[in-house]
């Protein structure tokens, strides 16, 4: 049995518990370069010098251009990378590795085929040591949050992509986390669907009040969801401005008509700015989008010949 | 009905075959002791099993094939994984794998017997070493194949090398695998034979060898053959339901 | 059907007789020398002295024929002989009970071992001289099929015996003889002209034990497809002819196998001495009490009968009930 469980604090999913606003996450003047992909030894800074805080149970949006290094800053909050230089803290306590406080929810699902939606949503739990009992438990609680509960026993393949992001979501939401960070996590999803599940996230945030940082393109979806507004700059990226989303809770569809809300969104792209040759130059230094098509094919093995042969 | 349009291809070319079969035989005129009649095949094999002839050398063969592939299989379940995480390894061993599957593993056959005996030991052996091949390249290829970004899920849940090989490597790989060993347990069949020839006592390699060189019964030797192809035939259909049972439901 | 076959038959006749090849049907010794595939069920040995010697000294050219030897092993050499790959062949006795049985239509048509090449071989010292000394012993063979194991069960049945009374060892690589030498087995399977005159240039001496005057088992012989027989009669006659004129040659002076074979087969011309050790104890083979009266070649049609009654006592074998001598036989070959 790991004794990840103590780790996590003993939090009932209840409402949210906003009265210690101690900071959740801490950066502090955090780098992190990359090899070039060019592959000629040349380092990429991607994030120079970030700094910033997130409160308890506050919902902060980042956005940013691409290859502005958001995905990289997700992971780094995340543990699965290492800062160059600076600190990073989760509840006070610097991030070494990947942490069962924070809980994860990547571009696409990432649900293991070959586990039904339910053993997909317990498996951090079973990687864990959890017993089955209290995995089960908990697998029902969060299939009804997040409304899969008919699909319990379903397997991947039988569900739509939204629904299989639901299950991711319930999945990071397995260890009772702290914080919840989201990559990018509707962008595969239709505008329509993709209102819906912003509203849905804050239905989840409010019922659980998990400190939640979501990367985003859209900032419609920033706005209507986040507290705060993080506008990264190009690469090497710094903050250009911080944002505060002056609109009331509990946020609907009628929060979308709102002036703030237009408002707010026009102060961002005019921070976002630029004109378009620059813009078309962030995209040109962009790292090339890693497609699912690049995986075709496995390489040979057993050639002697190597890889550009 | 749906159960006789699945079988009914099958059943329409086996009548086939047996019809081309008799034509032939009748066309050419050979002797039975050249070339036998499908009927006369499938009296002798009703009369051999009757009679208890075919029944100790099949499980002899049997035998042979299960334990062979067994130890050929778990090598190369082990050897495969050790390919395809550490590039060191592959690079040391990948040319001698190469190296031994191009030698005819008849040629080495008698060489096994005269080091492991004429006993079921060395018949395991030459299963092992036929068998491990296909199924150590699907294993490496398999695990290979595992989407990078499931081991990266597996890293932010925190993992051990444990359970990201029980949980995401092997799942994913089993595809790959079970179709490496559907190809592996056919040439499993061919090993025995081979390894029996090399020397032994009983087995289906011995039978042949008896029905051809000391009792002359043709379509007892057409008959044993049929009954190593029905091995064959059904050790392979047992992979496929293994496969189904496991990967059937999300695939 | 048959009439396809016919037609097919007769223009692969028509085609050859019009490409002029030689079909080898003649009947007169004028025309074109009559071609004969000849199988020998082993590898190049000086055991064939006699197809050697009348090769090299025209025998068979003086007889019209234009003989090829083919190499191979026994199993195959029966049913290329009954469906005529082979015109005629030099197979076991042994051999031919079962194929028979089993509807190939071969007939054994002249004797070229009077004795059963196949014994067991003992060392001297150990004591081993009659198949009861065989009990519990180990006895080391190639395996469970052939004529040493028709033999090796014919021996322990004299003694009351089946090899489950003896503590069998295989050699699937014919290494039993040096399993012998070595002390692995305390007797084992070979041939009289092969194994103990080894052992015995090597300075070991041996005891042999033979069947024939337990079961007399019919060693091997020339034979012929029926087929073969009805249709190429005249050259198969002649060609077992000029052999057996050769064999008795040879019996008379062995030295003139070995300097023939030597010359037919250049890897036969080492070792000169051993060559002849070993074709003496062949020629020792090819005689018996019943050549002796009957002549070399001559067929021993009661020790076939007794031959076919213990192979029929062999469950594994299956041989029919009703299998009689002369079905198996055919004298029209010998002059």
């Amino acid at each position: 049995m790991a004794s990840l469980c103590s780790v996590a604090p003993a939090r009932p999913l209840g409402k949210a518990d906003r009265s210690h606003r101690l900071a959740a996450i801490r950066l502090d003047n955090v780098t992190r370069s990359f090899p070039s992909p060019a592959g000629d030894g040349e380092k990429l800074m991607v994030l120079d010098g970030l700094t910033f805080e997130v409160g308890d149970g506050e919902v902060v949006a980042i956005v940013g251009p691409n290859g502005s290094g958001k995905s990289t800053l997700l992971r780094l909050i995340g543990g699965l990378l290492a800062p160059d230089s600076g600190s990073i803290e989760v509840g006070g306590v610097a991030v070494s590795e990947a942490d069962p406080r924070v809980g994860l929810v990547f571009q696409e699902p990432r649900l293991l085929p070959w586990r039904t939606t339910g053993a997909n949503i317990a498996f951090p739990l079973e990687l864990a040591g959890v017993e089955r009992t209290e995995r089960d438990r908990r697998s029902s609680s969060l299939l009804d949050l997040v409304g899969l509960t008919e699909f319990a026993r379903a397997y991947p393949r039988e569900l739509s992509g939204g629904m299989r992001q639901r299950a991711a979501i319930a999945r990071a939401l397995a260890h009772d986390p702290s914080v919840l960070l989201l990559d990018e996590p509707f962008s595969a999803l239709d505008a329509l669907t993709r209102e819906r599940f912003n509203a849905e996230l804050l239905d989840v945030w409010q019922r659980t009040g998990t400190t939640i940082v979501l990367v985003t393109h859209s900032i419609p979806e920033a706005v209507f969801v986040a507290d705060r507004v993080l506008v990264l700059s190009a690469r090497p990226s710094h903050i250009v401005a911080e944002v505060a989303v002056p609109l009331p809770r509990p946020r609907n569809s009628e929060t979308l008509d709102s002036p703030l809300y237009s408002g707010t969104a026009s102060l961002i792209r005019a921070h976002l700015g630029g004109t378009r040759e620059e813009h078309a130059a962030d995209e040109a230094r962009a790292a090339p989008v890693r497609d699912v098509l690049d995986r075709v094919g496995t390489r040979a093995w057993f050639d002697p010949f190597g890889p550009r042969g | 009905m749906r159960l006789i349009r699945r079988w009914l291809p099958i059943a329409v070319s086996a009548v086939a075959f047996l019809v081309v079969w008799k034509l032939v035989v009748v066309v050419s005129g050979l002797a039975v002791y050249i070339l036998p009649p499908p009927e006369a095949v499938l009296e002798r094999l009703a009369r051999a099993i009757a009679q208890g002839t075919i029944a100790p050398h099949a499980m002899a063969t049997l035998s042979e094939i299960a334990w062979g592939f067994l130890v050929g299989a778990g090598s190369a379940l082990a050897i495969g994984y050790l390919l395809a995480r550490s590039t060191l390894a592959e690079k040391l061993l990948s040319p001698y794998l190469v190296a031994a599957q191009a030698t005819p593993i008849l040629a080495l056959a008698p060489l096994l017997a005269l080091w492991f005996g004429t006993g079921l030991l060395s018949k395991v052996v030459i299963c092992a070493l036929i068998v491990f091949f296909p199924v150590a390249v699907a294993t490496m290829i398999g695990i290979r194949s595992v989407d990078a970004r499931l081991l990266e899920l597996g890293r932010s849940l925190r993992a051990t090398r444990w359970q990201v090989f029980r949980h995401l490597e092997l799942p994913a790989a089993l595809p790959s695998i079970l179709g490496g060993m559907r190809v592996g347990v056919t040439l499993a069949v061919i090993g025995a034979i081979v390894g029996e020839w090399a020397g032994a006592d009983r087995g289906l390699g011995i039978l042949i060898l008896l029905a051809q060189g000391s009792l002359f019964d043709i379509p007892l030797l057409f008959a044993t053959l049929v009954t190593i192809a029905a091995i064959g035939v059904g050790l392979y259909l047992a992979v496929l339901v293994v496969e189904r049972q496991l990967i059937g439901k999300w695939r | 059907m048959r009439q396809i076959v016919a037609l097919v038959v007769a223009g692969v006749v028509g085609v050859a007789l019009l490409a002029g090849c030689q079909f080898g049907v003649s009947s007169s010794p004028s025309a074109a020398p009559a071609k004969l595939t000849v199988g020998l069920g082993f590898m190049p040995h000086i055991q064939f002295a006699q197809f050697y010697r009348a090769l090299q000294q025209g025998y068979y050219r003086d007889g019209g024929l234009d003989v090829s030897l083919q190499y191979g092993n026994d199993a195959q050499l029966v049913p290329q002989i009954g469906q005529g790959a082979v015109d005629i062949g030099l197979s076991d006795g042994t051999s031919v009970i079962p194929a028979v049985s089993s509807g190939i239509p071969v007939r054994y048509g002249a004797t070229i071992y009077a004795r059963f090449p196949s014994v067991v071989i003992a060392r001297a010292e150990s004591g081993i001289a009659t198949a009861a000394d065989l009990r519990g012993k180990r006895v080391g063979i190639p395996g469970r099929y052939g004529s040493s194991w028709i033999m090796l069960q014919a021996l322990l049945a004299s003694a009351g015996m089946s090899p489950i009374d003896v503590d069998i060892r295989l050699y699937p690589d014919f290494s039993q003889a040096g399993a012998l030498r070595e002390g692995q087995v305390d007797a084992a399977t070979g041939f009289a002209n092969n194994e103990p005159v080894q052992l015995a240039l090597a300075g070991i001496k041996t005891n042999v034990m033979a069947v024939d005057d337990i079961t007399p088992l019919p060693g091997p012989g020339l034979t012929v497809g029926e087929a073969t027989a009805a249709s190429r009669r005249e050259a198969i006659r002649a060609f077992v002819d000029e052999t057996l004129r050769a064999m008795r040659e040879i019996i008379d002076n062995p030295e003139l196998g070995v300097e023939d074979a030597a010359k037919e087969v250049p890897a036969l011309a080492t070792d000169r001495p051993t060559q002849l050790a070993i074709l003496q104890a062949t020629v020792a083979m090819w005689q018996s009490p019943y050549t002796d009266t009957h002549g070399i070649g001559a067929i021993d049609h009661d020790a076939w009968t007794r031959s076919i009654d213990f192979m029929q006592t062999l469950p594994d074998l299956d041989i029919k009930a009703d299998l009689s001598a002369d079905q198996l036989l055919t004298e029209d070959l010998l002059q």
